[in-house]
Parts: structure tokens; sequence; C-alpha cells
């Protein structure tokens, strides 16, 4: 989330789409309704499936899951053309008046300019800013502020895109000279040069009519055009006293092109100048209480503790490794930029004296050369194709239920057979464990797996302390509320006992590169069973040595925790497990641990509750909340200001920004960018797909894509290729469109357990709609069978009219949806109430090229009476 | 008990006498306010409902609704009924009620109970049940306009949501209330839920477009400790059966409280009749065998 | 239907006979067998378990000190239904018993003429037609009958509930259930005093089963004439006369009131 939770209650509109929060996150939808009541803000909900959160909505639209980048891109083209858009935001805070290169083509045949169809990758040089100064020829800008102009690298996140897949090409990432942005660009404030990021915008979208809307989406125009009308409303006229929303979650991101789904979110709300602002941003809402925190923390192959990147084998030594990663400034001359990330070698060194403490010297460049090389794609789905190929051979699920998760979970489960051994920590026997007790596996099959499985006894969530992060950023320690029962230990201490037999049998017996699991930094008191409150002192940082602010001559002493990121240093003499949660726990104590309820902006800022990343700062990017002059947009939202008298941004948030940089200065509010600015344009390596977001057909689509029938799917996107890699056609009769959710009565596959979620909804359904069931002879209750190309499902059909057919492309389509909770252990189905099949066992194959997620959401089946 | 005067008895089914303490206490109104128009549906009041009240888990069976179970058990007072209405144009309003114990001003089930103090109504409006008191004969679920009272069979006693009287008793707000997430459920006095619920109604049909939004406090039983905010007050039926005009069945009424006395006492009336005739007319006895017979006379007696 | 119902009637006051015994005392008639007086008491003795324990739930807060009889509110309410049934059983056999004599014949009709006569004493004798049972006894059976019926199905729907039945059908049959009650409960005075104090002589034809000849005659005069084959009225009207005379010579005498 850019913003928090609370914040929402500060919105005039609200567009929720790819998201169920009335249903998957009822406790934060109370600002939702608060929003409602407080400020008579509208709600709109854009989804498959008429939800529990679309029955609260003033405007509810079914949508072809799988289409939205086509819907949302059809708002930005309203926008434009009904001039709801912020104007001086968008010049001055997104990079919409940057010149793009000569040679960059807009994917009119589904292409952009540089697409290799051998590799199925882009060549992205085109996708650059030109060089060059003010191409408008009256430019209205501060004075240059003495910055000089230096070859810039790419703040590219090169690692991992295009690794995906069977084809593990991504070692031969950077070995090719890297495409740099240029430190001064050319731009054109007036937004006229053909070659504008606006311009080329306006011809982007402008292909998005309310025809072609409706054609992809299915909702008709007048619906369309309604809602679009509704939205952009807080826009008229260039008011910009009001502010909208969006919220989404991983309905949006589990699409083969989710991330350029968001990305469309983040472009419409920086074209009405929504981000940064209090009732504003783009609001992803986490699916687990932690979730945050474990990407935070680097649960993902790709990224290091604080969205650092990880080393890939080119990185030869750590010069290398921070020339690839530390971007430089990429600006028009006349503006400013911060470039936060300029910082990165300070968090990257006090990490490594984190991880490896005294063992990391200055000498062996911080050890740098300890830490795991990525020379391919390790994503999720990988992992178990991977295993599937017989590259993986065993297998730690901690807290999590792969054969569940999926996608495809009966290639999940072909895979685990062919491991050596598993290791499982769980509260119950889940799908994973007892993999080989699936259904469809006899007798004589069990005896051919040769997996060992070990299960260990680990601990639920109320059994530990520690903190959870959730989707606001926030910290927020819990504790014990009772012992693990019988065996059961908590995770960190089963890690724990791991981890020192394993560091035990390196010292007794010796082994390849031992040195990272011998020196690895591990000082707690108890080793057995750490702490988790030394693990999060540790994480926030400490001194190694005195250290002093030259500015306000404020001393660390060693081994005291530093108050914040600002003091990391590069130089050996900080420790730091993770810079953004730098400051969680100072000196002055566990800020995660806080529980002040003041709020004196009546913003929902709550200052002293918790501590949310970075700096505790509660809504991002915050600077954009004021006009160049520092004034806030709206004077009833006023989150922070510039101070004329005390020269510094002051307000009720934290300022997001270099606090002593004066209006007159122009740096750009966007600070982790190097150009400063939002960018609607996103240059060379940030996206795999494409610079502008553009819609393409789900991997599994009933129809050719409107906009370029011959390149119907996202272009970099592949698929694989074992025998259980199956994707199904309309042609082969797979032509009802189905997606796959969660329920507020249940928690993914834990609470088929627990009898009170399971008298709640004791089975598992497919929702049908009723025009599909009348016409299959089906009535509410009876069973169905779901097929796709992979598998079947067999469930009871919830006969509903909140699932309407639908008109796409001109052709009569229904959807169906399946909630994913069930599998073959839990109390309805060991009581033999339930069919035993797994709803993942449906979904394909196929990821994003982005952020490897799995396309859960919008795939093809036929359904039939069971 | 830290606060007797909320939980004061007003009324006392079946019960001769004042009730004990009257005219002490001050009278202060509790009311529920479940505003349908912000309830998601999250279930998380069934499941405060059940926690708090330590009710034994029951089977359910799906049944094509998303709806837990179809109406209330004597062991899970409180169920969200879910409703799918069609509009005029084609498309469907999902509806959400919380179903519960209305505790009305009035309250049908008290009036129904022939057991001395099995039901009662504090001063605060809350309408309780002592289930030590509750003979089985299961009146109080005809009463009840809104199908609420539950018996369970093994204990032959009727139960029903307490408005938590036992939390409220300690100044505490009912447990669905405190579960709630949205805030679509608040607790208070009746007058301030009342300004609420006409606020908040008010909000509908001037700024959401909701031109039949009101609240529901059905006069019929002189209003409820539980009120509604509805999207369309003028069809509370399309939310799972509320009732437009609730109603107490008459033979716990008129019937009830003045007929059965009336009627009881002509029976009595009939002892009297009797009586009166032996004194006035007198018995009629066995007449002497006439003299055309044989033999002695007969013995009447 | 008729002759197998009596042929079950036949049995029935058979083995009663052999179970218990009906002494006929000279100058007494037999009136009531076994069968009838156990079916009677029988039906007495439910009929009050079912009044007493319904009277607590009928008007609580004036008749609540009568549940403690039975073991409290929630005993009496499980028992009521089950004396109420056994009551219907019990009557059910008697109505199979006394079909026949309760059949409505010229002479009920000819009795309710003269009821205001009988009730206001004037009438000493009843109408020399009254056979078995006079039109007032046939009226308060097939009242019970009525209210038996009455009692039985809306009893049973009380039994059962709102959740079987819904809740309108219970409120009626709450209705109907009292004034079953209550109509029978007025009946059971008349019915009581006439059998004791009202109509001295008729109590003992439900304990021993006989009646005295003058009672006989006095009460049930057909019956009495087909019992025994005579026909006493114009003698006893004769002497009737006699007898007033003397009353009115002489008013302190009443010779023939008394004996």
């Amino acid at each position: 989330m850019t913003n928090g939770w609370i914040d929402i209650k500060n919105t005039d509109m609200m567009l929720i789409m790819g998201g169920n929060p009335a249903e998957n996150h009822p406790c934060g939808f109370k600002w939702a309704i608060e929003a409602k009541i407080q400020r008579n803000a509208k709600t709109i909900v854009v989804d498959p499936r008429l939800t529990r959160t679309a029955a609260t909505a003033d405007l509810y639209l079914q949508i072809r899951a799988g289409a939205d980048i086509a819907f949302l891109g059809g708002v930005i083209n309203y926008a434009l053309d009904n001039n709801r858009i912020a104007r001086d935001y968008l010049v001055n805070y997104t990079n919409a008046g940057f010149i793009i290169k000569e040679g960059f083509k807009l994917p009119d045949d589904g292409l952009y300019s540089g697409f290799d169809p051998e590799t199925k990758m882009y060549d992205k040089s085109s996708w650059n800013y030109e060089e060059g100064g003010d191409l408008s020829g009256k430019a209205v800008l501060p004075t240059p502020s003495g910055q000089n102009a230096r070859a810039t690298h790419v703040q590219g996140s090169d690692t991992g895109q295009g690794h995906q897949g069977a084809s593990p090409a991504g070692a031969k990432a950077g070995a090719s000279p890297v495409p740099l942005l240029p430190s001064k660009v050319a731009f054109d404030l007036s937004l006229q040069h053909p070659r504008c990021v606006f311009q080329l915008l306006k011809k982007q979208y402008e292909r998005y009519t309310p025809e072609m809307v409706e054609r992809i989406t299915g909702i008709p125009q007048d619906q369309f055009l309604k809602a679009a009308d509704l939205y952009t409303s807080i826009r008229k006229d260039g008011d910009m006293k009001k502010v909208s929303t969006i919220i989404y979650a991983v309905g949006w991101t589990q699409h083969s092109f989710g991330t350029q789904i968001i990305r469309t979110a983040a472009m419409l709300q920086m074209l009405m100048g929504n981000v940064g602002r209090a009732g504003g941003g783009v609001n992803a809402l986490r699916g687990h209480s932690n979730i945050q925190g474990a990407t935070d923390m680097a649960g993902v192959f790709d990224t290091l503790p604080g969205y650092l990147k990880m080393p890939n084998p080119n990185d030869v030594d750590l010069a290398t490794y921070l020339k690839r990663i530390t971007p430089i400034s990429s600006k028009p001359d006349p503006w400013n930029s911060f470039n936060y990330w300029s910082n990165t070698p300070k968090f990257t060194v006090s990490l490594l004296k984190a991880l490896y403490g005294p063992a990391a010297t200055k000498d062996n460049d911080w050890a740098f050369h300890y830490l795991p090389k990525i020379d391919r794609n390790y994503s999720w789905v990988n992992i178990w194709n991977d295993m599937y190929e017989g590259k993986i051979k065993g297998l730690f699920a901690f807290g999590m239920n792969g054969v569940m998760i999926g996608p495809d979970s009966t290639k999940n489960i072909e895979a685990l057979k062919k491991a050596d051994w598993l290791v499982v920590c769980e509260i119950y026997p889940d799908e994973t464990s007892e993999f080989w007790r699936a259904p469809g596996i006899s007798a004589d099959d069990q005896k051919k797996i040769n997996t060992t499985v070990y299960r260990l006894p680990g601990a639920g969530f109320a059994e530990k302390d520690g903190s959870f992060t959730n989707s606001a950023r926030w910290l927020q320690w819990k504790q014990i509320a009772l012992p693990p029962p019988g065996e059961a230990r908590l995770d960190q201490d089963i890690l724990a006992m791991i981890y020192l037999k394993v560091r035990e049998l390196y010292q007794k017996e010796g082994g390849k590169f031992a040195d990272p699991v011998l020196n690895a930094t591990f000082a707690y008191t108890n080793p057995y069973a750490p702490s988790l409150a030394e693990v999060a002192k540790e994480v926030s940082g400490k001194a190694l040595a005195d250290i002093t602010d030259p500015k306000t001559n404020q001393t660390i002493k060693s081994g005291q925790q530093v108050p914040g990121f600002a003091w990391l240093k590069d130089d050996g003499t900080t420790a730091c497990g993770n810079w953004i949660y730098s400051g969680s726990w100072t000196e002055a104590g566990a800020m995660i641990q806080r529980r002040g309820t003041e709020d004196p902006s009546g913003l929902g800022i709550y200052p002293n509750w918790a501590w949310s990343w970075p700096a505790n700062r509660r809504v991002l990017y915050n600077r954009a909340s004021c006009d160049l002059n520092g004034k806030p947009w709206d004077s009833s939202r006023r989150q922070v200001w510039w101070d004329e008298g005390k020269q510094l941004w002051v307000g009720n948030d934290i300022p997001d920004f270099k606090p002593d940089s004066a209006p007159k200065d122009h740096m750009g509010p966007f600070i982790m960018n190097p150009e400063g600015i939002g960018r609607l344009f996103v240059p060379l390596g940030g996206m795999a797909d494409g610079p502008f977001p553009e819609h393409y057909e789900p991997i599994e689509s009933p129809i050719a894509n409107p906009l370029h029938p011959n390149q119907s799917n996202n272009p970099v996107v592949k698929k694989y290729k074992t025998e259980f890699d199956k994707y199904g056609t309309a042609d082969q009769g797979f032509n009802v469109i189905c997606t796959t959710y969660r329920l507020t009565e249940h928690y993914h596959y834990w609470t088929k357990n627990n009898p009170m979620n399971v008298q709640l909804v004791p089975e598992p359904f497919v929702e049908v709609p009723a025009e599909l069931a009348d016409r299959m002879g089906v009535h509410g209750g009876e069973r169905v069978k779901v097929t796709s190309a992979r598998s079947h499902y067999i469930a009871k059909a919830m006969v509903t009219r909140r699932i309407r057919p639908m008109k796409i492309d001109g052709k009569e389509m229904f959807q169906i949806g399946l909630p994913i909770h069930w599998g073959f252990r839990g109390i309805a189905e060991d009581e033999g109430k339930t069919a035993k099949t797994l709803a993942n066992q449906l979904t394909p194959t196929v990821i994003d090229p982005n952020a490897f997620t799995p396309e859960f959401k919008g795939f093809l089946v036929k359904i039939e009476k069971a | 008990m830290s606060d007797r005067k909320t939980l004061q008895i007003q009324r006392m089914s079946a019960h001769p006498g004042p009730i004990p303490g009257t005219g002490v206490q001050r009278d202060v109104q509790v009311c529920k306010l479940v505003d349908t128009t912000t309830c998601i549906g999250c279930k998380a009041c069934e499941v405060a409902c059940v926690e708090w009240n330590d009710m034994p888990f029951g089977a359910t069976t799906f049944d094509n609704t998303y709806q837990t179970m179809p109406e209330t058990r004597w062991n899970f007072w409180n169920l969200i009924k879910f409703n799918e209405h069609p509009r005029e144009d084609g498309t469907v309003q999902w509806l959400m009620r919380k179903d519960q114990c209305m505790h009305c001003a009035d309250p049908g089930c008290l009036a129904a109970c022939p057991a001395d103090g099995a039901i009662v109504q504090y001063t605060n409006g809350i309408v309780d049940f002592n289930q030590e008191n509750c003979i089985g004969c299961e009146y109080c679920v005809s009463g009840c306009p809104f199908n609420i009272p539950k018996l369970n069979p093994g204990t032959k006693k009727v139960y029903k949501c307490t408005l938590c009287s036992d939390r409220v008793g300690e100044g505490l707000e009912p447990a669905c209330i405190k579960a709630c997430p949205t805030g679509c459920l608040k607790f208070g006095t009746k007058d301030d839920m009342k300004f609420i619920a006409e606020e908040r109604a008010k909000q509908l049909r001037d700024n959401f477009g909701m031109e039949k939004a009101g609240v529901y406090d059905p006069e019929s039983i002189g209003g409820t400790h539980v009120i509604y905010v509805l999207h369309d007050a003028t069809d509370p039926e399309r939310y799972g059966g509320l009732p437009k005009n609730p109603t107490i069945p008459w033979s716990y009424t008129v019937w009830k409280w003045l007929f059965k006395p009336v009627l009881g006492a002509f029976a009595l009336f009939g002892g009297l009749g009797v009586l009166l005739h032996y004194v006035t007319v007198g018995p009629r006895r066995p007449q002497p065998e006439p003299p055309n017979k044989e033999g002695t006379n007969g013995n009447g007696d | 239907m008729a002759t197998a119902i009596e042929r079950f009637d036949e049995r029935a006051r058979r083995r009663f006979e052999s179970l218990g015994r009906t002494v006929v005392y000279v100058g007494e008639l037999r009136r009531h067998p076994v069968y009838t007086r156990f079916l009677h008491w029988m039906v007495a003795l439910f009929f009050f378990l079912a009044l007493f324990s319904g009277f607590g739930i009928y008007l609580p807060w004036l008749f609540r000190w009568f549940t403690p009889i039975f073991g409290g509110g929630p005993l009496a309410r499980a028992l009521h239904p089950w004396f109420g049934i056994f009551c219907v059983f019990f009557f059910g056999l008697q109505m199979l018993n006394w079909l026949k004599p309760m059949m409505w014949t010229p002479a009920d009709t000819n009795w309710m003429r003269n009821l205001r006569g009988i009730v206001s004493g004037k009438e000493k004798l009843e109408p020399p037609d009254t056979g078995f049972f006079n039109a007032g006894q046939k009226l308060q059976f097939w009242e019970i009958v009525i209210g038996c019926v009455v009692f039985l199905i809306t009893g049973i729907i009380l039994w059962a509930g709102a959740r079987t039945f819904g809740s309108t059908l219970v409120a009626i049959s709450y209705v109907l259930h009292d004034v079953s009650a209550i109509v029978m409960l007025g009946g059971i005075f008349v019915h009581i005093y006439l059998s004791t104090i009202g109509e001295p002589g008729t109590f003992q034809a439900m304990t021993r089963g006989a009646v005295s000849e003058p009672w006989a005659w006095t009460f049930h005069p057909a019956w009495y004439r087909e019992v025994t084959g005579r026909d006493p009225r114009e003698s006893y009207e004769k002497a009737r006369e006699e007898t007033e005379r003397a009353v009115t010579q002489n008013p302190s005498e009443s010779k023939l009131r008394s004996k």
C-alpha cells in the first residue's frame, strides 16, 4: 500500500478491483465504510462476481476475469478525453513531459519495439528517454541548481526478468552492454511534443474506446461510461481538492500480465494526481497477516532484505555489484532528484555486517562473496517445475501448503514424488505432507514413491511472538497467547536447531564453501531458542563503532541501536538486517510495540501506534500531497507542508522527502526513482513486457485479443513444457471462464480443520450463473464437474444470479468461480463429504513475467453435471 | 452484578404482584443498531456469539447459499440472512441482514409465556430468557413475530439471543458488536441509536440515491431494541422475511389477558351456579315407589 | 362397523365383569357395568390431572400454585399432554361403549322442551319417555366428544409447536384448547353436582354400578319401564297429589319429600 488501511477513510472515491476486501480483509474494510459514512465517499466495484464487497458498492460492474487493463485503459482514455486530469501534478510530478527516444514503437500490433521472437524477449534500448534539454522552448522552471551531468546506470530490475520458464537464459544478463538512462532528459512541459510521454500515452489509450472496452471486458458501454465518469468526477474542472483511491489484491496480481494491471492503476492515479495524498494511492491488500513482512524480508528469490537486488554471477565483486544496482539520477536538467537508492552501498554493507559480523571486513569485500548468486529464475512455479524435472531434490515447507497452492497441484504432487526428501513444518496434517495420499494414487503407486517425508510439529500464530507487517507497512508486535501444545516447537527454534546442527557438521567434517555457514552471525542469548525480540533488534540495526552525525553532533555509541537508516554507513561501522526496518527498534525501545492512540491531525496517522516503514511514514510520496509551492492540495487534509520559516518540510506525517529541499529547488516527490518523478512510462528494464501496459488475453482465453488478434497473449510469457503443462482453448470445448477465490469464512487451507469455520461454510462449491445452470439442468446443491485441460474438480453447484451471462466480443459467455479452500485432508474431507479434488488442480502453470505470479484468475474450463 | 440498574426487571412473565425493585432504578433503554447497508456478511458476529455463549458447534449442510443455516438455532442465536433480491433492471441486490432477537418493547414471547419468571424484560429493554424457569411449552415460539426462540430438544428449554445481558450488565457491549469489523453494528441508548440510524438513512437518501432508505423500528410492537437501517424500508420482507408490521398473535394479547380470565370466571360461575341451584331449588330426589309397587320402598340415598 | 364396535364393547364388558363385580341388591337395578365404571374413572382421573396441570399454564398468575403438585412447571408441562392423551383415549373407549345409548331420540327433544321445569325443580320427575340417558347427559356427552377431538388436535399442535405447525396454527389452537377447557370445566360442575348432591342416589351408579328402583323410575322412567316392564307413572301422580294435599294441610310435614 502506498497509503494505509486507516487512510482509506480519507478518500472521496474508491475503485475496488481485483480484490474483495469485504470478504478477504473485513477488518480493513471498515475504513472504506468509514469513508462512505464520514465523507459520502462513493465505491465502484469491478469484479467477475457480485461479491460481498460489491454488495456494499454504489456501482458494480461485472467484468470478464483478465480484462482489467482494458477497463483501466478505457478509464485513462476517458480521463484524458474529458480533461479529468491533474495538470500541474502531471507536468511536475510525473514523466509526462519527458521525451522518449526516436525508434520507440507503441504496440498497435501487440508488440513494442525491440521484440525478439526467438528468445521472446525485448531489446529495450528504445524504451528510453531522449537526452537533451527543454524542447518546448518555454520553460517556466526554477533555476538549475548546479547539478553535474553524469552518465547514469539503469535503475533496472534486470534480475529475474526474462529468466522464467524452462530456459535458464538469465545467466547472460549483464553480459551485453547495459543501456543507460540519460542524466539530462529532454522534456516538453507543454506536453505537446509528439514523442513526449503524455502524447504517447494518449495515443496508446485512445484505442481503448468504450466500444473496445465493451468487446474485451463484457461491460456494456453505458455502464462503463457511468463508472468512468463517476471515478474521474473527483477531478472535474481540474479541481484538486478531492482524492480517489484504488484498492486491489491478488485478483490483479495473479495474471500473466498482473504487474501491468497494477501499473495501469498507478498511471491512472498519477494522471489524476492521487498518489502521495491522504485518501489516495494505489493500495495492495496483502492476503496474509504478514505477507508484506515476508516480501520486505526477502521472501522472494530475487531480492535481499529491503528490496536490495540479489547478486548474479556477473557480480564478481562488491564494487561491480554495487555499480550495477546503485542508480544515478536522470532528470530534466533544471530539476532536482533525491535518488534515494544512491544510498544502496550503505544499506548493502550494513546488511553484510549484520549477516556475517566480524567475518565481514573491508578486505574481504564485507564477505560479499558469501552471498548466493542467482543464475536463473527460482520463483515459486519454477521451483516445482525444477523439482519435477529432477533438478531440485528436497524441499523445506514451512507455513505453506505447496500442493494446495498450485498452480496445477497435480504437477506439484508429481514433483514431490520425484523428490528425495520433504520436510513439512505444520500444525495440521496437510496435503503437502500427505501428497502421497492424494486421490488417484493407489496403494501400489504409493509403494513406488520414495520421497522421505519429515513432519515437524510447528506452532500456531497465537503461540509465537514477533511482529507482523501489515499491508499498511506497519510492524506490529504481538504477544504469545499460549504455549505450543505437546511436542510442538516454535518455528525459530526448529530452524535454529537445524542451523546449529548443520554448522556443527561443517565444523566437524568441513565441506564445500563452509564459510557462510560457519561465519553467519548467530549471537542470540539462547541460540537454540532465538528470541524474536533479539532478531528484531538485529534487523533494525546497531552501531558497531561510535558514529557521529556531523550536522547535529549527535553520537551513537558502539553497540547502541541506530535511530534509522540515515545513520547507516558503508564503512562497516553499522550493521542492519533490513534498511527499511531500520529505526523499528531503537535505544528508545521497540517502536513496533508502541500502542499510542493519539491522532492529532484526525487523518488516522496515529504516529505513535506501532511503526511503519520507512522511517514511520504512513503515506508514501507524501510530498506529492502538496502543490509546487509546498502547500497541501486540500487544506482540510494536511499531511506535510513546507515551513518557510523553518525552511523545512514539516507536518502530521513524516515527510517522505529531503526535509530541507525547498520547493523552488523542484526536487521530485518520488524520491526512490532516479528521475524523482512518477513514471507513466517505465524506461528500459523496469518492466519485462512494455513501458506502458497493454491489454493481453490470459493464456487461456475464449477470444482472440480484439486489439491485435495476431498477438493475443503477453508476448514475453512462456509456457512450460512438461507433459503436465497443457493449455486449453475454446475450440477444445473449454468455453467457460473460471476464476478462483477465497471466502471470508475460511483461511486458505487451514481452517478446514476448525469446526467453527466448517460450520460456517461446510463444503466446497462452485458458483454457477443461473442461466448456465438452467442450460445444464443443474439445481443448487447438485454436484457439478469442472474440467480444465489439466484436471477436474467436483463440488456442489451454488446457482446464483450474482454472476450473469456476458457478451465478450459479441459472443455470449459464462464465468464461474470456485473457492480454493478444500483439499483431501480436513474435517469435511475426512468425513467423506467432499470429492477431495483441489481447486488448483485446474489452474495453469503460467506466470507473470515481472513478478512471476501464477495466473490463477481467468482460465478456461468446461462444466457439466457430475 | 456491578450494574444492577441496567438489568432491573421491568416485566416478568406470568408473575403475580409487583416486580421486585421497581421504581428505584433509572430507565435507560439500550439498543443495537444494524446498518444493513454497511454489513458485509462476514459472519464475525455469528462466531462471536457462538464463542461468547460457549455454544457447541453444530453440523451444517451446503444449501445453495452463503447463509450458514436456514434459520437461527437454539445454539446459534445470531445468523446473517443472505438474500439475492432481483431488481427491475435484471441486476441483483445482495442483501445481508443480521437476524437475531429484536428485543421488542412489547415482546410477544413474554406475552405468550405461561411460566413464572421464564421471560423477563429488563428496564433497559433487554428481553431475556431464564431457562431454569422455562417449562418448554414453546408458546414463546409462536408468540414471536420474528421466529427467534428455539427449543433445545435435549433439555426442553427455549433459548435465544440475550443481547449479551451478562456483558451489558457489566457495562460491556454485546459480543456481536465487539466483533463487527465494519462498524455496521452499534450499541448504545435507544435514543442515540435511533438518532444515528435516522441520520444514516437520511444520508443514504440524500447522497447515495436510496430514496426509500429508512429505519426499521416497528411501532406495531412498540418498537424494538434492535433496529435496522434498510436500503428500502418500504419492503423489509426482502431481507429474509423481516415482517413489515410484526404483531403478537391476538391469542396472546386480547385472548390471554381479557377473555381467559373472564371466561375462566364463567366456568367458575358454573360451580357457583350449581351451588345456588342447591340452595334455592334444592336437590331432586328419587321419588318414592308408587303404591302399585309391591314390596318395600326403595331407598334413594 | 357398528357391529364391530358392539362386539368389541361386548368383549370388553365381559372381560371387565370377570375382573370386578356389580352387586345389585333387592330394590336396585344394575346401571353401569365394571367396564363402564372403569372407563369413567380413568377418564375422570386423567381429566382432572390434565385440568390441574393445565391450570398453571392457563392462568399462571392465578393458578401457579398448582404446578408444584406436578413437580414444578417443566414437569407439569411435560406431563400435561400425556394426561390429556390418556383422558382422550379412555373417553374414546367410553364413546364407543356408549355410542348406542347416546343417540338422539325424539324423547330427547321432548326432554329439552321440559328443561326449564326440570331445572327449576317444578318437575319432580323426568318426562316418562326419558331413557337410559336423558338429553342433558347426551348433550354433555357429545360436548365432551367434540371437546376431546378439539383437545386432541389442538393439543398435538401445541405439543409439536410452531416449529412444526407454524405460529398461526399454534395461536389458533391455543385459543381453541382454552375454549374447550372452559366449556368442559363448566360442564364438569354440573356433572358433579347432578351426580352427587344435586340428584342424590346417582353417585353409586358409578361406584357400585347399581341404582335404586325409585331413582331409576324417577330419573329414567323409560329405562325403568324397559328393564322392569312396569310403569309406575300413573300411581305416582296420584300419590303425589295426595301428598301435596297433605302438605297443604300441614305444611310442616313433608313425608314424601323427606323419604
